[in-house]
Order: C-alpha cells, then structure tokens, then sequence
C-alpha cells in the first residue's frame, strides 16, 4: 500500500468517526446547519480523494451519499430518523469498503446498489434538484486543471455573497465577510486535492460559515495546530515506553548507590527529576481521551434503543479524561458490552417503566474520572436493576455453586456471581445478550490489563458497573516484601493495610481453626496464607513466634485475606517485564521487575495466590459498605479516624486523607530555612512536626520517623509522628449549653482528640517552578 | 538431532568441513554449543531463584532491560547444585532467548565434522533427548548440546507430557 492511500485511510477513518458523532447528534438538533455541513464535508472529502486514488465502488456510494446531504445541507430535505438511518448505513457501507482497501488493498467485490438505491429513495422530493447539482458538479470537474487552484478559491468566495439571500441559514449575516476570509487557510487546506475543489464545495464552506459565524481567531488557530501535531507510530512510543522504563530502574539504581555521597546528590536529584518529567511526557504522548470510545457509543445506543424499542437517553461525563493508548483500546469491548447489557436487561421498555412510575425515557450514565493512579469508568443506567433472587437461582440451576453457599451468600456476593463464566440471567437469548458469554469476558478483559470491575445494583433502581483502569500498564507502584530469603513486589492496587505483628504477639494475635490461620483484624477474622509455605511447601518454616510477620492485607476480586511476609521493604516504583512462558505457567506470578538495588523480584499477583490458597470472597466489605451507606443516610459526621501519637500527645488524622505511612531514617528529612520537607522521587513533601518529634529525634543518627503523608486539597503534607496507633471511628461532640458540634476535636475511643487541621500546614514557595526549590535546597544542604 | 551435527553429517561424506564450537565445562565432562547460536556469555552470574518453578529452572536474571529465564544444566543431569556464581550462556532458539547456567565457559574449538559421533546407544534416555552427539577431541569428547533441545518451553511441554 502506498503512503498516500494509508493517509487517505486514516483520514478519511478519522472524517467516518466524526460523521458518525455529528449523525447521532442532528438526531436531536436535526436543523444545526453546522452539523450538516461537517458531515457533508466528511463524505465529500472522502469522495474527492477516491476519485483521485481511482477507488471507483466507495467514490459511487460517496457520491450518493453526497447528493443526499446536499439536499440535507440545502434544506430541502430534513433530517427525519429514515434519513439519519440511511446516512448510517451509508457510513457503514463506507467503513467497510476503507476496511477492505487496508486489509487486501483494493475495494472488495461487494455490492452497494441497494444502499445507493435507498439512499436515492431518500433524496426522491427533490429529485429535479438533484440532477442540476450534478450537472453543475460535472461541468466543474470538467474544468480541473492544477491551475486552476487560486481562481477556484477566490470563486468559492466570491460565491458567498451569493448565499446571503438565504434568510434561514444566516441568522447573523454581518459577520459574514470576516468569517470567509478568517477561514480561507482551512480552505486552502482541503483544496489540497484538485478533485475536492469545487463550487460546490466552495458554497457549501459560505452557506456553513454563514449559518455558523466562527470567532476571528478560530480559523488560523486550527490552521497551526493542524502543523503542530505529528502523527507517530505506537510502536515507537511502544519502544520509548520500554526505553524510559529502563532509565526508571537505571535512575533507582543510581539513587541508592549515591544516596551516602554528598557530592553525587545534587546530580542524582536532578536525574531523579528527569527522568520523572521523561516518564510523564512519555506517558503523556501515549494518553488518549476517552472520548475516542465513548464518541462510540451513542451510535450503539441509538442502533439497539430502536431494536429493542427502548427509549434511552445517554449522557456521558468526564470524556477529557485521558488513558494510555493500549488501555483505551483494551476497554472498548468490555464497555461495548457493558452498555448492550444495561440497554437489554436494564432499562426496561417505555410502557413498563410508565407503569413503575418512572420516566418512559430510561438514562444511561457513562461517567470517566480519576481516582487516585486508576481511572474509573462508570456505566449505570436506572432500569430493573438485578434481580438477586434470580441470580441466586440461576447460579444453583447452572450449577455454578450449591445450594447451601447460595442461601449463605450476602447480597453483594451473589451480584459478584453474574461475571462468572457462563452465567446470563436474560430470560431467553436475543441477538443483543443472553448467550452467557457476557460479564465474565467483561471482567476477563478489564482484568488482563490490570483492572477490576464492581457491579452495584439496586432492584428497580438501577445498576452501576464500575470499570477500575490503571493509568499505565508499564510502571506500577508496588511494595517490596520479603519471604523465602528473597524479594517480591506486590502492586499497591490491591493492598489495604499493612499489620505487624512482633514474634512476642504472634502466639495471641494469630489464631487457627483447624491448621487454617486468621487473624482478628479490627474485630473481622482475615483468613490469612503465609507466603513462605504457599512457596515452599516442603520447606522449613519458623514459627510465627519466632520471628515478625507482616500481614499484609490485600483484595483481589472481592477476596480478603492477609499474607503474610517475613519483612517489609520500601515501596518503589517498578517497571514490569514479562515473564517466560514456563514461569508464568505457575500462576502465582504475573512478571518480573529489576529492583532498585538491582536485584530481582518477581511480581506476585495477588488473585491468583487467593485462588491457590482457597480464599473466598470475603462479606467485609458488604457490611462495610452497608455501614456507610446507613451514615450517609442518617447524616452525621461519624468519620473514621487515623488516631497517632506525637509526642505523648494524641491526635487524630482523617483516615480518608491519609494516602500512606512512611517510616523513615530521620536523615531522610531536609530542610528549607525551618521548614521540614521530604524527597520523595522529586516531589517535595512538608512535614507538619507540631509534636516536635523531628526535635526530639534530633541529633540520633539511627533514628526513624514516622511520616502520615495526606492530602490537603491538590496538594500533598506529611505529619511526623512518633507512633500510629489505630484507626478508629470518631464520635460527635457538643459544646455545653449551644450544643452546636464541635469542630477540630472528635471522641475516638472515649477520649476526646485533636484533630489534626491539615490546611494549617504552609505551603512550599513554588513559584518559579520545581528547579528553583531544589536550587535553595542545595543552599539549604551546604 | 542437532541442526548443526546433522549439517555437519551430510557433509561428511564429501568432505570434513570445520565449525567452532563454545566448549563448557559441567562437572567432570566438556560440554560445546555452536558458537552461531551463542548471544552473549554473561560471567560469574547469581540467578534469582523463582519458587515453585519447574526444576530445571535455573532462576532469573537481569539481560539487556529483560528478565531472562535460565535452565541449570546441572539440575538436568541430576548433578548437584553449585555453590557459588555460574556462567550463563545466552542462547537463541526458535521460542526466543534463555539462559544456560553452567559452571564455567572455556575457550572456542574449532572441530571437523569428521570426527562426529552419534548418541551413544546406551546412554539414558533423558541424556539422548538433550545431547547431539559428540566430537572426538585429541584427549576428551566434546558431548554436543542443541539449544532448541534446551529451550524451557521445550523442556516444559516434555514434563507436562
């Protein structure tokens, strides 16, 4: 295939995407003369360089396509649903035709005369127009000479003036002039091709324009950014990707080598910054705006709405929202399939919803925010929700668990049962849904990029699938741990918390039922699996009173449990590697990473080790989320609490912004002037020290602090503490004789504790950017 | 049968012709891999053992920006592990690249394929499935290995069947 047909391709896939946006859109403003006109310029861009590039069946279905929209664009048709049906097929008859020429270079060996046919049909109350329009159009083409670019141009303007006796399309004409000649460079750009220009065309622009009048910058504005975008292959960001990567493992390498020499600092900290800001804009170049799937699906709504004879509305939230490139791609099934699943088994037909009391239009929700490093996509609509009893059911009848777990099963569970293979609770199989193979290809592909999927659902009310994305599949956050003498990385999305138990405490805490060990994690038994005896099974082990454990509390897929390790290292940033084929057969290891002391260790994951162990979904969560869901409806302020100490003196943080616990050598802390700030990776943290611990701590070289990093706002302060003693929930406090609640104090555990105010603490200088900090750092060192 | 020891056959009857062969010491016995499918030798490496890996797998270690699966020759010929670091030869075959643990890697022989010799029929049947033959050398053999023979995928698909 030559350069020039691929360009053409991806272009004209790019105009056949956003004609398909543009046609579910006139749908609901069918008079937006501006929406006609991008879809009229899409088909007729498409026609003009096929006709160049000699593809003679999509030139012939363009150009029917052409003349309906021309009579669209001209008002003498309107855009009624027959029309809008029609464009669609039209659209897809062209996208399969692009697919044909890029998969076997030429146009394939289908017939479109039906689709031309019907398209004709459509144009029939102006049938006598139409001939004229080609005849004009053909007398044009006739006149195609290279040369003739400027003067067609120029015609093309000086046919505006023309358009202005149409009163309905010009509801402001005085802008006219200047907006003809503000967007003479997009013109000029899509006169590139000789065939694209003709008068038509050129009226067409006017007629747009006029009806649109656009604000003096728009047109050379979108000229320059035309120029200042690049398209790149993504094998080579793939590569680039990779590249970084190495530079990350590279970069933790030379900070932990450098880290005692002071003269290496200042050059490792720079490095460490670069090579931060190279990993981001990397990433950056990657990311793509949801909206690339989402813009999808409105289609798909409108398509099977009409088949199912539903009425949907669709509103989508968040589509600036960004994600790499690979992930994006990797959701749109799962979403695709997501959003046919609301629309045949949600939202229930107009006439059965009227009867509930509900607005006949049901509502689908799309909805893409951020969450911490993941990126959260949300579909819900307000249909029958799912009928837990008939899953319940379903569940026994297809044999997928017995009886006895079914009736034990909490609610939440049971939801959990539709994702498993097979399961379709659709009362008989129609061609939307209901073969079984749904929800777990759903989870199975949102899982295999490192995601999860929630589904939440209230019967009559609605159901809420939540997709959780990772940002990026490359670089993951992920905590060292130690067992069998060796290191292993295990991913911050699926830790909780983290529980150190002393060899003097293990006897107690640590509890069995039949060889079956649990622990009492704030009043919940956590079934817990010792790493070192899932990896060694015929090994010697210690017992847990002769040496520490750390449990560390994980969920994957619902299911809690607590492993535990022999220790506990820093939590780095890892850069995940593939593994072979025979290792990754074991099961309990989804890749491998080079530490930053250059060793290896292997990635544990965390489903697969619940699965190997036999751990079963947890009901924690259920009573958990049922807890809050009665706080949230009675209103009061009972908030969890991260009750530490400094000092001597208690204090309570607000668990919910609490983002980690850092435990650190008290060298770690440098300061600017009198403010205690911590490196971490480039990002500069100040640390709150009210207690004075940092002041006590003074002076011991071997001395370890606690940091309480949270979040305040945008921005991120650490609070040094001595100790963190336990998460408690806070209880209301009144002042006597107003009775009005108190603020800045709450009652945890009977005692009455400060609460740490958060925005008390000062902000850095920041203001000419990172550098400059660091530059006074290095002051603030020497 | 080893792709270069049958090359080398058929062209014995013509003429001997020459090839140069990595010689590897394991134990008592020299062990040669044809320098053509030899990357890269990797000296005095400490593999990252992988838990509850087959036992053929020598463990894990750092190549190039990617995580390198390695076989122990010695735990395939049931010899027992070395104490101390081992030389990894990195090799090539058609599933991609591993690394071969062995004790230590001597220098490149040039052999003439008029000295090759076939599988001893007595040797075992695990050792038939992994050697290629030997050359004849002045004071020892030279037991020829075929890296696809080694291939942990290969090696894998061999247990589980």
């Amino acid at each position: 295939m030559d350069e020039l047909t691929r360009e053409f391709l991806i272009e004209s896939q790019e105009g056949l995407d956003r004609m398909e946006r543009c046609l579910t859109e006139l749908e609901e403003r069918p008079q937006d003369a501006a929406l006609i006109g991008d879809i009229f310029r899409s088909v007729h861009t498409i026609k003009g360089t096929t006709g160049f590039l000699g593809f003679k069946r999509l030139e012939k279905l363009a150009h029917s396509g052409e003349n309906l929209l021309g009579l669209l664009r001209e008002g003498k048709l309107t855009a009624d649903r027959p029309t809008i049906t029609g464009l669609l097929q039209l659209l897809d008859g062209l996208r399969s035709i692009l697919k044909s020429i890029e998969a076997q270079d030429n146009e394939g060996a289908g017939e479109d005369a039906a689709l031309i046919a019907c398209l004709e049909e459509l144009q029939v109350p102006a049938k006598a127009q139409v001939k004229h329009a080609v005849r004009l159009r053909a007398g044009a083409e006739a006149a195609q000479a290279p040369a003739g670019f400027v003067s067609r141009t120029q015609e093309g303007e000086s046919s505006a003036p023309e358009a202005k006796p149409l009163p309905v399309l010009r509801p402001h004409s005085a802008p006219l002039p200047g907006a003809a000649a503000t967007n003479a460079p997009d013109r000029v750009e899509e006169l590139k091709t000789p065939v694209a220009a003709t008068i038509q065309k050129a009226q067409a622009e006017a007629e747009n324009d006029s009806a649109k009048p656009r604000g003096p910058g728009t047109g050379p504005a979108a000229g320059t950014a035309a120029e200042s975008t690049l398209r790149v292959d993504v094998a080579l960001l793939n590569r680039m990707m990779n590249l970084v990567g190495e530079l990350v493992l590279t970069r933790n390498q030379v900070l932990q080598a450098t880290s005692a020499d002071p003269n290496m600092r200042l050059l490792s900290r720079r490095l460490d910054m670069v090579t931060a800001d190279l990993r981001e804009s990397v990433m950056k170049a990657r990311m793509q705006p949801v909206s690339n799937i989402f813009s999808k699906m409105p289609r798909i709504v409108r398509d099977l709405s009409q088949s199912l004879g539903r009425r949907v509305r669709l509103q989508v939230e968040g589509q600036e929202t960004e994600l790499d490139k690979s992930l994006l791609e990797a959701i749109k099934d799962p979403l695709t399939h997501a959003v046919r699943n609301s629309l045949d088994h949600g939202i229930e037909l107009p006439d059965v919803r009227t009867a509930n009391g509900k607005d006949p239009e049901g509502t689908l929700k799309l909805r893409a925010s951020h969450e911490g490093s993941h990126v959260v996509i949300e579909i819900s609509d307000d249909g029958a929700g799912v009928a837990v009893e008939k899953v319940r059911q379903k569940a026994i009848e297809r044999g997928l668990i017995t009886q006895e777990r079914a009736a034990q099963l909490p609610e939440r569970e049971l939801l959990q049962l539709i994702f498993l293979p097979g399961f379709s609770t659709a009362a008989a199989v129609t061609n939307v849904s209901g073969r079984g193979v749904g929800m777990d290809v759903v989870r199975t592909n949102v899982e295999k990029i490192g995601g999860k999927v929630e589904i939440d659902s209230r019967a009559g009310k609605g159901t809420t699938l939540r997709m959780r994305i990772p940002l990026t599949l490359a670089i993951i956050p992920a905590l060292i741990v130690r067992s069998v003498g060796q290191s292993f990385a295990l991913p911050q999305g699926a830790l909780l918390e983290l529980v150190h138990i002393p060899p003097e405490q293990a006897a107690a805490s640590i509890e069995w039922i039949e060889g079956a060990p649990l622990y009492r994690l704030r009043g919940k038994l956590l079934p817990l699996v010792f790493l070192d005896r899932l990896l060694m099974p015929g090994g010697e082990q210690k017992a847990v009173n002769e040496r520490d454990n750390f449990i560390a509390v994980l969920n994957a897929d619902g299911r809690q449990f607590g492993l535990v390790v022999d220790g506990l290292a820093d939590p780095e940033e890892i850069v995940v590697k593939p593994l072979s084929a025979v290792l990754k057969e074991i099961g309990l290891y989804s890749g491998a990473t080079v530490l930053g002391n250059a060793d290896l260790a292997l990635i544990l994951d965390p489903g697969s080790i619940a699965l190997k162990a036999g751990v079963m979904m947890s009901a924690d969560e259920e009573s958990a989320s049922a807890a809050e869901a009665e706080i949230d409806a009675e209103g009061t302020s009972s908030l969890e609490y991260l009750l530490v100490e400094a000092a001597g003196r208690q204090a309570a943080v607000p668990l919910a912004d609490v983002l980690r616990i850092e435990q650190l050598p008290l060298s770690r802390v440098e300061y600017i002037g009198y403010r205690a700030v911590l490196n971490f990776e480039g990002q500069l943290l100040p640390v709150e020290d009210s207690g004075g611990v940092l002041v006590a701590a003074e002076g011991n070289p071997e001395a370890k602090i606690i940091v309480v990093v949270c979040r305040e706002g945008n921005r991120q302060v650490g609070i040094a503490v001595s100790h963190v003693l336990d998460v408690a929930a806070g209880g209301d406090l009144f002042e006597a004789g107003t009775s009005q609640r108190t603020g800045g104090v709450t009652l945890l555990k009977n005692r009455v504790t400060g609460v740490v105010d958060l925005g008390s603490v000062t902000p850095l200088p920041v203001e000419d950017g990172a550098q400059e900090v660091v530059g006074e750092f290095a002051e603030a060192i020497q | 049968m080893s792709t270069a020891g049958m090359a080398l056959r058929r062209k014995d009857k013509s003429a001997a012709t020459l090839a140069e062969m990595c010689s590897v010491r394991l134990g008592e016995t020299l062990f040669g891999v044809p320098i053509t499918h030899i990357l890269e030798i990797v000296g005095s490496a400490h593999p990252q053992p992988v838990p509850l890996a087959p036992s053929f797998v020598g463990g894990l270690v750092h190549y190039r920006g990617d995580v390198l699966t390695t076989v122990s020759l010695r735990q395939l010929l049931d010899l027992p592990p070395r104490v101390g670091s081992q030389d990894i030869l990195v090799l090539e075959s058609s599933g991609g690249c591993f690394g071969l643990l062995v004790d230590s890697v001597g220098e490149v022989l040039t052999v003439s394929s008029a000295d090759y010799e076939p599988n001893p029929s007595t040797l075992d049947e695990r050792r038939r499935g992994l050697f290629a033959g030997a050359y004849k050398l002045e004071k020892s053999l030279l037991v020829m290995l075929d890296p696809e023979r080694l291939d942990p995928m290969r090696l894998g698909q061999g247990k589980a069947a």
